[in-house]
C-alpha cells in the first residue's frame, strides 16, 4: 500500500453541495477528509445563475456565491480539496482504493457525491459546433450572444431557467420542447412573462433534428413539429442544450447497485451495497435534485459516516 | 519563462475564478478582460481561441510564443506556465 499521505479517514468523490456539506460536518468532528473534484467546487450549483429556493436566502443567491461560501466553510474546518478525477473504486475490505489523476488513494470510507453532467442531444451538427455555436452552460457562454438570436433546447426546469437567463444577452430565444413542458408551475408562470414580452417563443411538440451552419458558425436548427408532422427551420446564432442529466457513475463500473437510470441505491443510512461506501446528493437513487436536499443528504451521510467509523475504530493507519 | 498572462472572463462563469485562483497560487499575476464590462472584445477572444466560451487564458512567453488555454483545463494550463 502507498504512504500515509494518500490515506484518509474519508475521501469524498466530487465537491458539489452534497460533499461540501458532508465535509463541513466530518471536518468539524476532526475526521480527516479529502475531497476529489474533477471540475469546479460547488458542482452544478456553481454554474447555475441564481438559486432561488435555497432556504435562508430570501432574495435568492447566485450559484457561484453559494458554491464559494460552501467551499470556504468546509475549508475553514480543515477540508482539503484536491483537483483530481476518480477513475475507479476498488473495495479492498477495510480500505477502499481509488485510482485518480493524482495517483492512487486509500480511504476507510468513501462518499460518492458525483452528481450528474449535461446530456447531449446526439444530433448531426452538435459535435461539429461544440463551443462554436452549441453550448451547455449559459452562465459560461451566454455573453457571446449579446444582441443575437438563440435556440434553447429542452422543456425542464433547467432549460426554462437558462432560457430566461439568456434573455439578458439575446434579442430573442426560441425554446424547442420535444413533447410538453415539464418545468415547475412557478417557472412556467415566470416564463410566460418573457413570452408575453416577445422575448421567448415556445415551440411545443417540436424535436430538434439537426444543427446546420457554415464553416464558421451555426445558422439554423432543423426540427419537426410532431403535431403538424412538418419540418421546421429556425434561424439562430447559437444553440444551448438542456435536455436532462446523465449520472456520473462510469468510474464505478457497475459495482454499486443502481436503479434503471443509473442512480446509486442506498439503505436508510445512505450506505451502498459496499460497506463503507456512502452516497449523497443527485447521484443517489430517490434524490430530489435540489441543492437543499443535496446539502441535507450530505449532512446525514456525514453523521452516518461518523457512526460507521466509530464502529470500525480498530482500523489503524499504517505508519 | 512567462512574460505575461491575459484571461478573458465573464462575471457569471464558474470556471473563471478557478483559473485565476490557480495562477495566483502559482505566483503569477495576470491581466483580466471581463467581457461583461468590455463586450466589444468578444471577437478578440473568439479569434484567439476559436471558441465562444470563457475562460480563455493567453500565456505569452519571453520568446513571444503564445499558449492558448480554453476553459479550466489544468492539463493544458500547467505546462503553459511551466
Ligand atoms: C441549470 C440548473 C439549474 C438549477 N437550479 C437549481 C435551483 O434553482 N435550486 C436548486 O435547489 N437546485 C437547482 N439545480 C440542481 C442543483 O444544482 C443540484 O441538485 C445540486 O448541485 C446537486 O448537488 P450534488 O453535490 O449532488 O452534485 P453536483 O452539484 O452535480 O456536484 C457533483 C460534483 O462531482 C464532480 N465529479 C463527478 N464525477 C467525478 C469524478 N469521477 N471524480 C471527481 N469529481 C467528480 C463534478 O465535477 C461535480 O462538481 C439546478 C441544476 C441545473 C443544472
Amino acid at each position: 500500500m502507498s504512504d500515509t499521505k494518500n490515506k484518509h479517514d474519508v475521501i469524498m468523490v466530487g465537491a458539489g453541495p452534497a460533499a461540501l456539506s458532508a465535509a463541513i460536518y466530518t471536518t468539524r468532528e476532526d475526521i480527516d477528509t479529502l475531497l476529489l473534484e474533477k471540475g469546479v467546487p460547488g458542482g452544478l450549483a456553481a454554474v447555475t445563475d441564481m438559486v432561488d429556493n435555497y432556504p435562508g436566502f430570501p432574495d435568492g443567491i447566485e450559484g457561484l456565491t453559494l458554491a464559494a461560501n460552501l467551499q470556504k466553510q468546509a475549508e475553514r474546518f480543515g477540508a482539503v480539496i484536491d483537483f483530481a478525477e476518480v477513475s475507479s473504486l476498488k473495495d479492498e475490505g477495510e480500505w477502499k482504493k481509488l485510482e485518480t489523476t493524482s495517483g492512487d488513494m486509500y480511504a476507510k470510507v468513501v462518499l460518492i457525491a458525483t452528481g450528474s453532467d449535461y446530456k447531449k442531444l446526439g444530433v448531426p451538427g452538435e459535435a461539429k459546433y461544440y463551443a462554436r455555436g452549441v453550448h451547455y452552460c449559459a452562465t459560461c457562454d451566454g455573453a457571446f450572444y449579446r444582441d443575437k438570436r438563440l435556440v434553447v433546447v429542452g422543456g425542464g426546469n433547467s432549460a426554462v431557467q437558462e432560457a430566461m437567463f439568456l434573455t439578458r444577452f439575446a434579442t430573442h430565444i426560441d425554446l424547442m420542447v420535444r413533447s410538453k413542458m415539464r418545468a415547475s408551475e412557478v417557472l412556467q408562470q415566470e416564463l410566460q412573462k418573457f413570452v408575453d414580452d416577445g422575448k421567448i417563443t415556445v415551440h411545443l411538440a417540436t424535436t430538434t433534428d439537426e444543427i446546420v451552419g457554415d464553416e464558421a458558425k451555426v445558422l439554423k436548427v432543423v426540427g419537426t413539429d410532431t403535431k403538424a408532422g412538418k419540418q421546421v427551420e429556425i434561424e439562430t446564432d447559437g444553440v444551448f442544450v438542456f435536455v436532462g442529466l446523465k449520472p456520473n457513475n462510469e468510474f464505478l463500473n457497475g459495482q454499486i447497485d443502481s436503479d434503471e437510470i443509473g442512480l446509486l441505491k442506498t439503505d436508510e443510512n445512505l450506505m451502498s451495497n459496499i460497506p463503507g461506501v456512502f452516497v449523497a446528493g443527485d447521484i443517489r437513487s430517490g434524490a430530489t435534485m435540489q441543492v437543499a436536499s443535496a446539502v441535507g443528504e450530505g449532512a446525514t451521510a456525514a453523521l452516518k459516516i461518523r457512526e460507521y467509523l466509530e464502529g470500525h475504530h480498530d482500523i489503524q493507519l499504517e505508519a | 519563462m512567462v512574460k505575461n498572462i491575459t484571461i478573458f472572463t465573464t462575471k457569471t462563469c464558474a470556471y473563471c475564478p478557478m483559473v485565476k485562483k490557480y495562477l495566483a497560487a502559482k505566483g503569477f499575476t495576470y491581466d483580466e478582460i471581463n467581457l461583461d464590462d468590455e463586450p466589444h472584445r468578444r471577437q478578440e477572444a473568439l479569434a484567439i481561441s476559436g471558441a465562444m466560451t470563457v475562460p480563455v487564458t493567453v500565456v505569452t512567453r519571453q520568446d513571444e510564443s503564445q499558449h492558448i488555454v480554453v476553459g479550466y483545463n489544468l492539463a493544458k494550463l500547467a505546462p503553459a506556465i511551466a
